[in-house]
């Protein structure tokens, strides 16, 4: 039938008109106009001179018109041959190792289309355990730093040429052998095993090499302390999570001191009230209010200029009532409110389960602590020697011994790997030093201080460019593999090490090569060889090797156990120091690193500098932190700045900050600021940015052989200038609001609900529960759990929510303006605490303050809740029902949704949004010179994530709970046919949390954890009165302590 | 002639015969404007100018140009909308309301009154609609058909009956003032020598014959506006009002916003109808249509309106004590005592205390004194809304975003250069048409030879 089906074009055709028919025959019916065109005369044009013009008139206007109007190009390239293990759209993990710092937490990264863009913990490595820290997150954002060294530096300038540099220097450095001239390799703590083979195949090269490890901020007290008490030049491994009492002096090991990462997974544990065997007591003492202090149970200020003194004191206390032997000294060293006392008595009550630790890098402070470890039993159990830690090794008496060898000519060559000694010294100290120097050659990635005084610069690449292995702690070694090529001309510094020795593993010789693996475009890194050849032993067969690289981890892959440690130490020798301590008046200048910016490496790093300091919410700057009695007597007020002169160290206006819990006459100082030779964001005298902060280092004394971060006897006197901090948060009291809920361990165990026990508003309401948030409906109920005693406000989710969700760096002057973006902010609460009752409001402060005889103990004694705020996705959310133009949605999954496209910016949802989690964009932050930050460079932006918008001028963002990681958690299930309920998402705060205190999940599931935490007796919503419905449970803080 | 009631003061003085009504206040209009209106003029130019320059770097470079914040999201901006709208509350109100109610004394100012409330509409829409983020999508706001580009619209949002509230204000005001000017159009046309002019006014004057029955119609007309327009002169600041009443935030949920935001409109509107009209029978010799009469009833109202604005404040602050909600009694405490204690007191004492001046018959009569009473009415009733606005947002519930505000050149620039436009505006008009009704004051003229 259907064949007979006869379809025509029109009437002629169905009338078969004889002309159409003809015509039909033709290829183009109808004739050309081609006649208008050409005719016998050739071209030619059939319009008058007048109708030229006026075309040729109308095409330019048009022409020149249309080219006004820029049209953005946009490339999308497509791969020409897909990359097997590429899919757009689908990220791929790569398992390597931390290079932020010498803790070496392994890692994950997630690389999108060959770009890695976000990192966070390797939950297989035993030092993060799926952890990870701030500096750790941003360390991604330095591999898109377009200040990076392009190519390598001859003389100051670039030369893209490294076999003619390598040629050069390993010519000079023979010379220099030669003449039996020194060569000395300068470094941070290497860890590394293959690292350190290739130094040693240097070594043989050059026999007159010597390898000195010296760290910026130094634990060499604490490794000579051990090396004299128990033979071993190592830092012990902590192990937190087996302490029931923790004490430390002035160790911010939550913060910044040796593994943090670590050290916060072992902590967290024992916080949780409802843990096997009871939650731990943390007791600090310190002069500066570190993250540390304010997660402890009891802090007790002290002057870090006689920690001696107290610490020898609860030894003795100890020693007392063990029946070890006391330090024979006359003076014992209490402080107020029977402090040492207490502490003993609680250390004596945890024998072995225990941990006594301290900040210090005074040799005689920590062979105390060890005694006092000694006596408590604790090596073996919490401190851990046989499996010790080499995340620091350096040695500042070899470092110093350097820098004379340099002055007297004794070293001839030198060579500093990831060490930047020029910046980490009092001024001029190196610069001249190095300048003496026949070869002088730095590893540095970019121009820094020390690298601008070298004669080459050969740039080492970004870790995540890299290939190695590392060795945090005795057995246990981590792997780093490239997640991406070089994005400069830059060549690990193994590499160049090995290459002037001419111990490079010749292409020859690759494995991968052989079997046709790699072509030759491709060609593996001679350190990969090299590192490959290292293992060639413990990981014989490309699968084992390979299956480690997966993994990340070589090695122990569970935490070992302990063994005892002989101990030879002898305390009762240092009572003439302990006399000796200075107990004269003064101040004393404590110096510290700042939880972003840490000892200054990472200076040019703007997500580090945005992120706020934990404690005192300061962002871009590095401030002198003052005792409200000091602050008092001096006239400094907020925004006004100090001169503070230490020797013959001076420097004038450095911005002040009265800082709650300052530990009276003391000042406290950041180092990691005042970087001269950082970059755009960090500063640069070179360069023409300003710098940010100053450098404390100038301060640092290391006239007794160790570097001394604390200073006595410092003058301080208000400056001239006034300087406006840029603080994100600036009212530190609650005001008495029961926003946050706390109670003491004590009252938990008798009732669980202890602080959370106040009866729930009453609330009426006339409509009924949404389906969707109905027990037993179909969908998803996204909603998270917050557990206060878990986090320790470290910030590490703040940086984590920036990289994932492309939240803009805006700057110091726009946080003064209190714009900050970030979508998820840690609100930190002061509660000063007076003989009998704690503070909260700001008017009893004021009412109190200057009673005591200008003590302020007050302002000394104070007690610090962290809570992390983000949009808390109200189930009957303000914000929602006032946007005109419904920008803002409830989604049937629980989630309050924001639609960018729809956004017109009238800014009332941010208004009425009780929580503050809104934040408007008020200037395009992206390819604005005005934010010159990685959004402002096409090398820089390749951090974005894909997944997510990168929001325009004009309208609202805020917190989505991770929408993308939502959908992509429901298309994974979806694939992989499992049921809802099997869904797992995570969102990147959560995921990033070193202390586990963010929990989320589906609330519909009931097995999720997050059902278990909105079961748990200690959850309350913050404003519940105000029935928007929280999607957020935060659990009560439980303090154990005696407090009321 | 008619005899004058001997309870009743004329209403016109100076024994005023209808020709010397058209004489009088056609003058400026068939005259070349004089110099005090130059330079006035020039004065609003310049204004303007400051406004369109501070527009133009606020569009250029973006809201961020103001020091609005992450807790206060509006500040001058929204203070400046509120406080006009509010001053064109007494144009509808002098026209409609007080025409219901025979009050014959409005004839001679109802005309500038309405005028006022039109550019004080214009001045504060300038606000909401470039304090969006994305002004070039602000249409959205709209409810067109999904076809324009543009999506179905919140309803619940009070920023949307906002957009319904203004625009119906602003169209029934702006018509009722053009028909109460067709007859005075008229009467120029038929007074202007030039064709150009001639031929605008006659186009305007909608072929005004001044017949019985186009007059009735007229009247007609006039009343079924004036009805119309009653309920907008409350319903306007009662949606302006929701802006903050419907919302969570301490200060700003407050069910007694509504009579009170028109209260301190109608206060606002009559201290801005009295500053200009002090200074226009002064300048354009108008003493004997606006007369101290006038000024007296008129204060009369502003210490009316005063003193009930003085009771919502202490209402407010009752409640917020006798609520016993914590952050409510904190918000208001830190509106007497906290950071902004200045605005406070200064909104305390210009519209709560200052009015109260007006019980003397001097101070309702000394036309001097009553411009800078007008002037402090129209200053306090400022600070009135940067409290509620600011002092409102800077502290709310949690301490940790509680923030301070100062606003930035810009946005200072954009409120002085909103004078600019209205002033602009008002000479413009003060010089191309009658600022007093004539047809109407014709009617209560006693000299009617």
């Amino acid at each position: 039938m259907s064949s007979n089906i006869k379809y025509w074009k029109g009437e002629e055709e169905l009338s078969r008109d004889p002309k159409f028919l003809a015509a039909q025959k033709n290829e183009f019916q109808e004739n050309l106009p081609l006649d208008e065109v050409f005719n016998e005369n050739g071209v030619e044009l059939q319009a008058n001179r007048r109708d030229f013009l006026k075309y040729f008139g109308f095409s330019v206007t048009a022409v020149a018109l249309a080219a006004c109007s820029k049209t953005p190009v946009r490339h999308a390239v497509p791969y020409l041959v897909k990359p097997e293990d590429v899919t757009p759209g689908v990220a791929n993990y790569y398992r390597s190792t931390c290079g932020g710092c010498s803790s070496a937490c392994g890692v994950e990264v997630k690389v999108r289309e060959g770009r890695p863009i976000k990192i966070d913990g390797n939950p297989d490595s035993v030092i993060s355990r799926g952890g990870t820290c701030a500096v750790g997150q941003a360390s991604i954002l330095s591999l898109y730093d377009n200040e990076r060294l392009a190519n390598p530096l001859v003389n100051g300038s670039e030369n893209s040429d490294w076999a003619g540099i390598d040629s050069q220097i390993s010519e000079k450095l023979k010379k220099v052998a030669a003449s039996n001239g020194k060569i000395v390799i300068l470094s941070d703590t290497i860890h590394s095993p293959s690292t350190l083979k290739a130094i040693e195949s240097f070594k043989t090269a050059f026999p007159t090499v010597e390898h000195v490890m010296y760290d910026a901020v130094s634990y060499s007290g604490m490794l000579d302390a051990n090396l004299a008490d128990f033979g071993k030049r190592v830092l012990p491994t902590y192990r937190f999570d087996k302490a029931k009492v923790v004490v430390s002096f002035g160790a911010d090991f939550l913060g910044t001191w040796i593994s943090p990462v670590e050290f916060t997974k072992g902590y967290s544990i024992h916080r949780i009230p409802t843990v096997e065997g009871g939650m731990s007591k943390h007791i600090q003492f310190e002069s500066n209010l570190s993250m540390t202090g304010t997660n402890a149970d009891y802090r007790f200020p002290m002057r870090s200029s006689q920690e001696l003194l107290y610490i020898s004191s609860l030894y003795n206390a100890i020693a007392q009532a063990t029946g070890g032997k006391q330090i024979p000294v006359a003076q014992q060293g209490e402080l107020a409110g029977n402090a040492i006392k207490k502490t003993a008595d609680a250390l004596l009550a945890a024998k072995g389960t225990s941990i006594v630790v301290s900040g210090s890098n005074d040799i005689n402070v920590q062979k105390i602590v060890n005694a006092t470890n000694v006596l408590l039993g604790n090596y073996g159990t919490t401190v851990d020697l046989t499996n010790y830690s080499k995340q620091y090794q350096g040695n500042d008496t070899s470092a110093s011994a350097v820098l004379s060898g340099l002055n007297n000519g004794s070293v001839k060559a030198v060579i500093f790997y990831n060490t930047n000694p020029v910046y980490n010294n009092n001024k001029d100290l190196w610069t001249n030093a190095i300048k003496k120097a026949e070869v002088s050659v730095s590893f540095a990635s970019s121009k820094d201080e020390t690298a601008s005084v070298c004669q080459f610069v050969c740039p080492d690449s970004h870790y995540l460019e890299s290939w190695g292995d590392s060795e945090p702690q005795a057995g246990v070694y981590h792997l780093t593999q490239p997640t991406i090529g070089h994005v400069f001309n830059t060549r690990q510094a193994q590499w160049s090490l090995l290459a002037w020795a001419g111990a490079l593993p010749t292409v020859e010789k690759d494995p991968f090569a052989a079997k046709g693996i790699f072509s030759q475009k491709f060609k593996a890194s001679p350190y990969y060889l090299f590192i490959r050849n290292n293992w060639s032993s413990a990981l014989s067969s490309d699968e084992a090797f390979n299956a480690a690289l997966e993994k990340g981890i070589a090695g122990n892959t569970s935490i070992a156990v302990s063994g005892p440690a002989a101990y030879a130490g002898d305390v009762t020798s240092l009572a003439s120091a302990i006399t000796a301590t200075s107990k004269a008046n003064g101040i004393d200048l404590v110096l510290y690193q700042a939880t972003g910016v840490r000892d200054g490496k990472h200076g040019n790093n703007p997500w580090l500098h945005e992120m706020p300091d934990p404690v005192s919410k300061v962002t871009w700057d590095n401030y002198v932190s003052l005792p409200k009695s000091l602050a008092q007597k001096l006239g400094i007020t907020e925004g006004t700045t100090v001169n503070v002169k230490a020797g013959d160290v001076v420097f004038n206006n450095v911005p002040a900050m009265i800082q709650p819990g300052q530990a009276n006459n003391t000042i406290g100082l950041a180092v990691g600021y005042g970087r001269t030779h950082a970059g755009k964001v960090g500063g640069s005298i070179e360069k023409g940015y300003d710098t940010i902060g100053i450098n404390a280092y100038n301060f640092v004394s290391n006239t007794t052989g160790n570097r001394s971060y604390v200073i006595h006897g410092v003058t301080v006197e208000k400056g001239d200038e006034n300087y406006h901090l840029a603080q994100t948060q600036t009212h530190h009291s609650i005001e008495g609001r029961d926003i946050v809920k706390e109670s003491t361990f004590e009252a938990w165990k008798k009732n669980p609900k202890a602080g959370n026990d106040k009866p729930k508003p009453h609330i009426y309401t006339i409509w009924e529960k949404a389906e969707y948030r109905k027990d037993g409906a179909p969908n998803h109920l996204w909603s998270m759990a917050i557990d206060l005693n878990a986090c320790t406000g470290c910030g590490t989710c703040v940086v984590s929510c920036s990289i994932e969700n492309n939240v803009p760096v805006v700057g110091r002057d726009e946080i003064r303006l209190r714009r900050e973006m970030h979508w998820i902010r840690i609100d930190r609460y002061y509660s000063f605490n007076t003989k009998n009752e704690a503070l909260t409001r700001e008017k009893e402060i004021a009412k109190v303050d200057g009673s005591d005889n200008g003590e302020y103990a007050h302002w000394e004694n104070v007690e610090v809740i962290h809570q992390p705020m983000m949009c808390q996705h109200c189930a009957a959310a303000p914000c929602e029902t006032v946007c005109p133009v419904l920008a803002t949605t409830h989604s049937s999954e629980g989630l309050n949704q924001m639609t960018y496209n729809r956004c017109i910016g009238t800014k009332y949802c941010g208004n009425n949004c009780p929580y503050k989690v809104r934040r408007f964009n008020w200037f395009r932050y992206n390819d604005n010179d005005n934010f010159d930050f990685h959004f402002n460079n096409p090398l820089g932006k390749m951090v974005i994530n894909p997944d997510v918008t990168v929001r325009t001028r004009g309208v609202m963002e805020k917190c989505s709970f991770c929408v993308q990681r939502i959908q992509e958690g429901k298309l994974k299930a979806k694939r992989e046919g499992k049921s809802p309920n099997e869904v797992e998402v995570k969102t990147a705060c959560m995921k990033a949390c070193p202390a586990n205190a963010i929990v989320f999940g589906d609330l519909h599931n009931p097995n999720s954890e997050v059902s278990k935490l909105y079961k748990n007796e200690r959850g309350f919503t913050v404003l519940d009165e105000l029935n928007v419905q929280s999607s957020v449970m935060y659990m009560t803080k439980i303090r154990n302590n005696d407090n009321v | 002639m008619i005899h004058d009631s001997i309870i009743r003061d004329r209403l016109v003085t100076g024994d005023k015969t209808a020709a010397d009504v058209t004489r009088d206040i056609a003058r400026p209009i068939l005259n070349k404007p004089s110099s005090a209106w130059k330079i006035g003029f020039s004065l609003s130019i310049v204004f303007l100018g400051i406004f369109v320059a501070s527009l133009f770097y606020t569009l250029w470079t973006g809201i961020g140009v103001w020091n609005i914040n992450k807790s206060v999201m509006w500040g001058w901006d929204i203070t400046n909308f509120v406080f006009w709208v509010g001053i064109g509350h007494a144009g509808t109100l002098i026209s409609a309301v007080l025409l219901l109610f025979r009050q014959k004394w409005r004839m001679s100012i109802n005309r500038s009154a309405e005028a006022m409330t039109i550019f004080a509409v214009i001045c504060a829409a300038m606000f909401p609609v470039f304090h969006m983020g994305r002004v070039w999508v602000g249409y959205w706001a709209l409810p067109l058909p999904n076809a324009f580009g543009s999506l179905w619209v919140n309803f619940n949002s009070p920023l949307l009956w906002d957009v319904f509230a203004i625009s119906t204000y602003f169209s029934v005001s702006l018509l009722f003032w053009y028909i109460g000017l067709i007859p005075d159009i008229a009467t120029i046309r038929d007074k202007v020598k030039g064709k150009t002019e001639k031929a605008i006014y006659g186009f305007f004057s909608m072929g005004w014959t001044g017949s019985t029955r186009t007059w009735a119609r007229y009247e007609l007309v006039s009343l079924i506006l004036a009805g119309l327009s009653t309920p907008l002169v409350l319903s306007v600041h009662t949606i302006v009002s929701t802006d903050f009443a419907t919302s969570v935030i301490p200060g700003w949920h407050t069910t007694i916003f509504p009579p009170y935001f028109v209260a301190g409109a109608i206060f606002s509107g009559f201290g801005m109808v009295a500053t200009l009209l002090v200074v226009a029978r002064k300048v354009m010799n108008y003493e004997n249509y606006i007369t101290i009469g006038h000024l007296d009833a008129m204060t009369k109202i502003i210490m009316v309106t005063g003193s009930i604005v003085g009771i919502a404040y202490l209402t407010e602050f009752f409640i917020a004590w006798y609520s016993g909600v914590e952050y409510e009694q904190y918000a208001f405490t830190n509106r007497m005592f906290g950071p902004y204690w200045w605005a406070y007191w200064s909104m305390m004492t210009c519209n709560l205390i200052a009015p109260q001046v007006f019980w003397f018959r001097w101070a309702r009569t000394t036309p001097w004194f009553i411009f800078i009473m007008s002037i402090v009415v129209n200053v306090g009733m400022w600070f009135e809304r940067f409290v509620i606005i600011v002092t409102s947002l800077h502290r709310d519930y949690l301490p940790s975003s509680w923030v301070m505000y100062a606003g930035s050149l810009t946005e200072i620039g954009l409120f002085l250069g909103t004078f600019g436009i209205f002033f602009t505006c008002f000479f413009l008009f003060a010089k191309f048409l009658p600022v007093i009704n004539m047809a109407e004051v014709k009617s209560i003229l006693r000299n009617r030879e």
